[in-house]
């Protein structure tokens, strides 16, 4: 080869020189004894690491958010099927000529019920077509249309110290078709995002009861499992709410 | 990698040669070196294994519902085929989920999964810098750069190895291709493509774990879908790897495993321990 060269990409001889046997059987019981206990070590302390170190990716996700990164958008040519991914039971329709929006945690102190018309009628419309990421890995297009959340802050700001949203479906059915309440945790800041709607459109049609008729929380920088449907309370806290996967063991920011 | 038989390391043998010189090694691994590859062993099992479970979720490899089952997933398929075909495997309770029982955390276990898998990936992603640190501080780099002769090396060396039990069987001579560079072309090429694997690995799991944050690193890649399939073959990669790399490792010896834990290789002969490079 040609060593002699000495180029600074070139192997060097690996740099050698002699020992007692006694040392090399000594370093090779000490090394394997090190490495072992190494090992032992890192299993015994696993118990009370790891409970901390499996939530290190919240903060990471969290950290990774930022208010002015937007989220790709499509054309109406790229956009995909939508499963129905209501969990149980899609619920009966029948709630929806009575459904209103109630905002509680607001500045004003006073718990405020809104119907879909003087939402539609007050706030302007947004397009999107963006990605929907579900937390078991598939994802479709689809073309959304709604008003901004940011829009809803503005009009009624929550109380001043508020961080988080708690976002509620009482109409959710579980798989048997019982109620069951669905709650999710959402950051004030993801619903400031200019992307995070309050949907009512789908497709261009007014949203059908399986994608979460009449409004439906759309952030497309959140899991699916973060876009709530049927939305029927939105209140305002300061400490981060109950959120119902993160009590089913999976993590509570879920930013994308 | 040299024929000379490794001196031997028992006590015994020592003690009837009080005056031998002592035995010549070679420092071949860096301490930031052997330390990171170790932790492979544990962080990588740990992909894997709630990697698959993720994979149970949503399934890259997907075909119509099976009229009978309603199955769509391959991977179920291969469950249902092996529990028909494998003697003992008949009463398998749950044949869609033999794959998944035997190479991920079970069926259903999204949720720690995704946990365990982040935890991992953040460990290996530390533990792949201070392998580079490693590299670079005891200037191993240098010896898992591709050479121009790799490619007929290479073949040199499969022809050895493909050869060497036939050669084995009929007990003829069937001698090792000579190489004076720390690794063969075979062993270079896998050492130097695990890493850049293991790079590739965490990109693209980045971008499906961050698909809007990332959204133009996911473009490079063939967008949100296509990254998927890229880290599920990634992971093919280290199984190929991984697999050949123990079992050559056992083939090959002591002082091999050796040189992974103390960092000395006692595989040197005197004549080229004079200087004489040839």
């Amino acid at each position: 080869m040609n060593n002699n060269t000495r180029g600074f990409f070139v192997e060097r001889p690996l740099p050698r020189f002699e020992v007692d046997p006694k040392v090399l059987c000594r370093r090779t019981r000490r090394d394997v004894l090190v490495f072992g206990a190494g090992a032992v070590a890192a299993l015994a302390s696993a118990r009370s690491v790891l409970p901390h170190a499996i939530r290190i990716d919240d903060e990471v996700a969290e950290a990774l958010y930022s208010p002015h990164r937007a989220v790709p958008t499509y054309t109406k040519s790229q956009i995909t099927p939508l499963r129905n991914n209501y969990n149980g039971a899609t619920p009966d329709p029948s709630y929806i000529p009575g459904w209103h929006l109630t905002l509680d945690g607001l500045a004003s102190g006073v718990s405020v019920a809104l119907d879909i018309r003087s939402l539609t009628t007050r706030f302007s419309i947004h397009e999107q077509i963006t990605r929907l990421v579900c937390v078991e890995g598939w994802s479709a297009i689809a073309w959304w249309a709604g008003v901004r959340f940011d829009d809803l802050l503005g009009a009624y700001p929550p109380v001043s110290q508020a961080k988080w949203a708690r976002v509620e479906s009482s109409v959710n059915l579980d798989i048997s078709g019982n109620p069951d309440p669905y709650y999710v945790s959402l950051d004030v800041a993801t619903a400031r995002h200019p992307q995070t709607l309050l949907a009512t459109h789908f497709n261009g049609q007014p949203l059908p009861v399986e994608h979460g008729a009449p409004l439906r929380l759309l952030a497309p920088v959140k899991l699916g499992l973060k876009n709530v449907k049927a939305i029927t309370r939105l209140t305002y806290v300061a400490e981060e709410p109950r959120d119902y996967w993160a009590e089913r063991g999976y993590s509570h920011y879920d930013g994308i | 990698m040299s024929h000379s038989t490794p001196p031997d390391c028992e006590p015994n043998s020592t003690s009837t040669l009080p005056e031998q010189p002592g035995v010549l090694v070679v420092r071949k691994h860096h301490f930031l070196v052997r330390w990171s590859h170790w932790l492979n062993v544990p962080i990588l099992l740990g992909l894997i294994l709630s990697g698959i479970s993720i994979y149970w979720a949503s399934p890259i490899y997907q075909h119509k519902p099976d009229p009978n089952t309603g199955n769509v997933d391959v991977a179920a398929d291969i469950g249902i085929w092996i529990c028909a075909h494998v003697p003992g495997l008949h009463h398998y309770s749950s044949p869609p989920d033999w794959v998944y029982n035997q190479f991920s955390l079970g069926p259903g276990m999204l949720a720690v999964a995704l946990r365990l898998h982040w935890l991992c990936a953040y460990a290996f992603m530390l533990n792949g810098a201070t392998y580079i640190a490693g590299l670079i501080a005891g200037g191993g780099w240098r010896g898992l750069l591709p050479r121009r002769t790799d490619l007929r090396d290479a073949f040199r060396m499969l022809r050895y190895y493909i050869g060497f039990p036939l050669a084995k069987l009929t007990r003829h001579r069937w001698q090792h291709p000579c190489f004076n560079t720390k690794y063969n072309a075979l062993q270079r090429t896998a050492y130097f493509s695990v890493p850049i694997t293991g790079f590739l690995s965490a990109v693209t799991g980045w971008v499906i774990h961050k698909p809007m944050q990332f959204h133009s690193l996911a473009a490079i890649f063939g967008g949100f879908d296509a990254a998927r399939v890229w880290h599920f073959w990634l992971m093919w990669v280290f199984i190929l790897f991984v697999v050949p790399h123990v079992i050559l490792v056992f083939a090959d010896g002591w002082d091999t495993f050796r040189g992974m834990i103390t960092g000395w290789s006692a595989r040197v002969t005197r004549a080229e321990a004079t200087g004489n490079e040839q």
